[in-house]
């Protein structure tokens, strides 16, 4: 709480407002660089459709981990396995699948529940065995990284091409894959904003004794966000499978998605103690990295540069909310 | 009262028989009998640390007993999780604010119960019933507004208000009285008779005996843990409870004043104004204590937090020790030697999970820190020792987690942190709080002998009797500005007509 505000006299409480504000400015910034970029490279053939809707499709596969890790997140919790069972669920499917079409629903079945438990396995650790969730996490993702090097070398089995539709097929000038994220979003945004569900995720994260005075179970909100969470990650492994036509144990530590997962949620506003923030905000955060590795490719500048700046910019954003609600720190 | 002889021989609402509950190193309630039939205002006091809200804590779900039965209606039953108390109709204010800051007062209040159907969310109906409570008690503030925003009286009336809302059959009040001025009380109180009347089953805790023994029909004491009685209202008096709660007579409630040697004044404020006071101007000599009374919102509150430099005057002028100064943060304040006794101790006042001591230790490390680093052997930190001993703070050691404490006790803990300071300011913001009444006596002489001592005190309280009973000055806000000055001696009468702005006078006959 804002030491001012605490005796704001009753006519100025502040009212909830412009939860779209700052991440309608971070899109707009994001793709206002990008363009200047293009045009400054002389690659105006990327100011297109096919150029905006290859720059999203890049970001499908943190987009995804990234939803699941708002809702960890908000309820005041931290997912850190994510990246692990990204390879998970892509080495699996490949694995299962070996190129046969009628084992393609089986396999996906399977990521999925095996997805689930792990997250499920995650929110019990926390809630029941009180581990912090940054250990819990950080343990179970070890675990699961561990068991997969053992029993896989390289890239194990493939995807039917029938399968690959999943990241390639297209609605028009759009990829299915960035409809689902997109679908995916608009449902966590409305699960969050119209629903029980949300308010108890919000309430958990604001105030966990508040909440279980209150009469949530909040050990239950806990699981079930951590378990959509690791679902997220399971999907993005079935999406990863499908694009590269395999699995490989590493694919998901390649992509950094655990580490940059929390970064674009709290680019996006939403606070690391929970109960604060959103979907959209994870959304501009997602566009943000996005548009950010295109202008460094356009550059050809190193990637040491580009992992600077994107630490700099994550620390920017936290301090700019700090500063702006002058009082939590995420 | 109220209760008729056929209600009377009914089985009571609730009955909680021989409880029993200990904490690692306290037994905080052992063997207690506590019941309260429907339409009956059963009022629970005793000192801080007694075992009240542990007890209702227990009927609400939060703490299960060691020992003891609970029965609702003549039935027994277990409540494992406060959802199960609710689902039995028992509704709870609890004593520490359980807000979501972040949120608005809409979802706040109806946190948990949340209106609608499959699941989705009624947020037309959501505001509607806000609007609706927050009209009854006169709020200035929409249900759309941001919980952590409000000041601490308006999020107590959205606790309240949070406790309402869904149709309780049991109500538990643990000191909803404890931030709210006169006026709020006053509402709060007609509604509590209003519930009663609708055949609820209320149990009202507060350290105010004037609330009690308006409200009541009932009153138990505990001590210790312990029941040490129940008696009807009619039957007792105030002297009688204090004596229960205490165990002894309380003699010189407020220390007696002494007369000082004029000198120059500490602290001059001279045409003080920021967002939300204007035109303050009055003088703080040493060796008295002033005290600052008026309404929620008269800006009472802001003043305190204006000399301290939390929120600091953007007008106007201040001289501390003949010297004009600017506190624009408390660090400032605190090194020209101003103290603050913060009244939201658990957003500001208190670092939760560390001990007592650490936190009585807290504000003198903060400016300690910049010439030494001071451990707890350091000399004065055995000075915190004595001064916890005298402040009477009562824990299972010094080394115990300050969350763990009692709400009376942790109060106690944040007002020794500013007396080890020995500031030759000290800003009070409701210094007694939810204290009770031994405690407060030992804390009015505390203040006493700080200012005989050579120092100013400066107290903001809405308790009234208190304001008159240890001040030799009082100052009155109205709507943002100083509205008066009363000699000691002034009536409450007094004190109210400035603090109301004399609307009587105004408004036509
Ligand atoms: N969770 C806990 N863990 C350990 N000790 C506790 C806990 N809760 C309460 N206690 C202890 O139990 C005793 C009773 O505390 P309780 O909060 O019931 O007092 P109270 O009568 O409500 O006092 P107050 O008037 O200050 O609110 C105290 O000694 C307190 O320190
Ligand atoms: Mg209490």
């Amino acid at each position: 709480m804002s030491e001012a505000a605490a005796i704001a006299a009753p006519a100025r409480a502040r009212v909830r407002s412009g939860a779209w504000l700052a991440p309608a400015m971070i899109v707009l910034c994001s793709l206002a660089a990008y363009c200047v970029a293009a045009a400054a490279t002389h690659q105006t053939g990327q100011i297109s459709v096919d150029g905006f809707v290859g720059l999203i499709q890049r970001t499908v596969a943190l987009g995804i981990v990234a939803l699941g890790q708002t809702l960890a997140i908000l309820v005041g919790s931290i997912d850190l396995s994510v990246a692990t069972l990204v390879s998970v669920g892509a080495v699996m499917a490949s694995w299962m699948m070996q190129g046969q079409p009628d084992m393609m629903v089986p396999a996906s079945l399977f990521v999925l529940a095996l997805s689930a438990l792990v997250g499920v396995a995650n929110g019990l650790i926390v809630t029941q065995l009180r581990v912090n969730p940054l250990i819990a996490t950080l343990g179970v993702g070890l675990v699961l990284q561990g068991i997969l090097s053992a029993s896989f070398q390289d890239f194990a089995g493939s995807v039917p091409k029938e399968f690959q539709i999943f990241a390639y097929g297209t609605v028009g000038p759009v990829t299915l894959s960035i409809l689902l994220m997109f679908a995916l979003a608009l449902v966590e945004w409305l699960a969050l904003s119209r629903t029980r569900f949300g308010a108890h995720v919000y309430a958990t994260g604001g105030n966990p004794e508040g909440a279980r005075l209150a009469g949530i179970k909040t050990a239950r909100v806990v699981v079930l966000a951590h378990m959509l969470c690791s679902l997220a990650a399971g999907l993005t492994g079935l999406y990863l499978a499908s694009r590269l036509r395999s699995g490989a144990p590493w694919v998901g530590r390649d992509g950094v998605y655990d580490l940059e997962s929390i970064a674009v949620v709290v680019i996006g506003g939403t606070v690391l103690a929970g109960g604060k923030g959103g979907v959209w905000g994870t959304m501009s955060g997602v566009i943000l990295f996005g548009c950010l590795d295109a202008i460094f490719t356009m550059a050809g500048v190193d990637a040491f540069i580009k992992q600077v700046l994107r630490g700099a910019i994550v620390v920017a954003a936290v301090a700019a909310y700090a500063y702006r609600t002058k009082g939590h720190v995420a | 009262m109220g209760a008729g002889l056929s209600m009377a021989e009914a089985a009571p609402r609730f009955e909680m028989r021989g409880i029993r509950r200990t904490f690692p190193g306290v037994v905080a309630l052992d063997d207690v009998s506590f019941s309260c039939a429907a339409g009956e205002v059963h009022a629970l006091c005793g000192e801080n640390g007694a075992g009240k809200s542990t007890l209702i804590k227990v009927l609400g779900g939060v703490h299960q007993p060691d020992a003891g039965t609970i029965l609702l209606d003549g039935k027994p039953v277990r409540l494992n999780h406060p959802l199960e108390a609710r689902r039995h109709g028992i509704s709870i204010i609890h004593q520490e604010l359980s807000l979501l800051p972040e949120r608005s007062v809409a979802d706040n209040i109806y946190v948990g119960r949340e209106p609608g159907r499959l699941g989705l969310l009624d947020r037309a109906a959501m505001r509607a019933g806000a609007e609706t409570w927050l009209r009854r008690f006169g709020c200035r503030f929409g249900a759309d507004a941001v919980a952590g925003s409000l000041s601490i009286a308006e999020q107590q009336v959205v606790e309240i208000a949070k406790a309402l809302v869904f149709n309780a059959r049991i109500l538990v009040m643990d000191e909803p009285t404890a931030a709210l001025d006169e006026t709020e009380t006053e509402r709060l109180l007609a509604l509590v008779r209003q519930l009663r009347a609708e055949g609820v089953a209320i149990v009202f805790i507060s350290h105010r005996m004037r609330h009690l023994f308006a409200v009541a029909d009932t009153i138990t004491v505990l001590k210790d843990g312990k029941l040490v009685g129940t008696r009807p209202r009619g039957a007792t008096s105030p002297e009688e409870i204090v004596r229960m709660m205490v165990g002894r007579e309380l003699k010189d409630y407020y220390p007696a004043r002494r007369a000082r040697a004029p000198g120059a004044p500490v602290l001059t404020v001279a045409g003080g104004g920021n967002e939300w006071i204007e035109g303050i101007g009055f003088e703080l000599y040493p060796g008295e204590i002033v005290a600052v009374a008026g309404l929620e919102g008269s800006g009472k509150a802001a003043l305190g937090r204006a000399i301290f430099g939390a929120a600091p005057f953007s007008r106007g002028q201040m001289v501390v020790g003949g010297q004009a100064v600017r506190p624009n943060t408390p660090l400032d304040a605190i090194r020209l030697g101003i103290g603050y006794v913060s009244d939201d101790r658990k957003a500001e006042g208190l670092a939760l999970r560390q001990s007592v001591l650490e936190n009585a230790l807290l504000a003198m490390r903060g400016i300690a820190a910049i010439f030494s680093r001071p451990g707890r052997t350091a000399p004065r930190g055995r000075g915190i020792d004595q001064l916890l001993r005298e402040v009477d703070v009562r824990a299972a050691g010094y080394d115990q987690q300050i969350r763990l404490l009692s709400g009376g006790n942790q109060q106690k803990t944040v007002l020794a942190r500013w007396l080890a300071l020995a500031p030759r300011i000290l800003v009070c913001a409701e210094p007694t709080r939810g204290i009770d009444v031994a405690a407060k006596a030992a804390i009015y002489r505390l203040l006493r002998a700080y200012a005989d001592s050579g120092k100013a005190v400066l107290t903001i309280t809405s308790d009234l009797p208190e304001a008159i009973g240890i001040a030799d000055r009082l100052l009155v806000m109205h709507e943002g500005r100083l509205a008066g000055e009363l000699p000691a001696g002034a009536t409450e009468e007094d004190v109210v007509a400035l603090a109301a702005g004399h609307q009587f006078e105004a408004a036509p006959a």
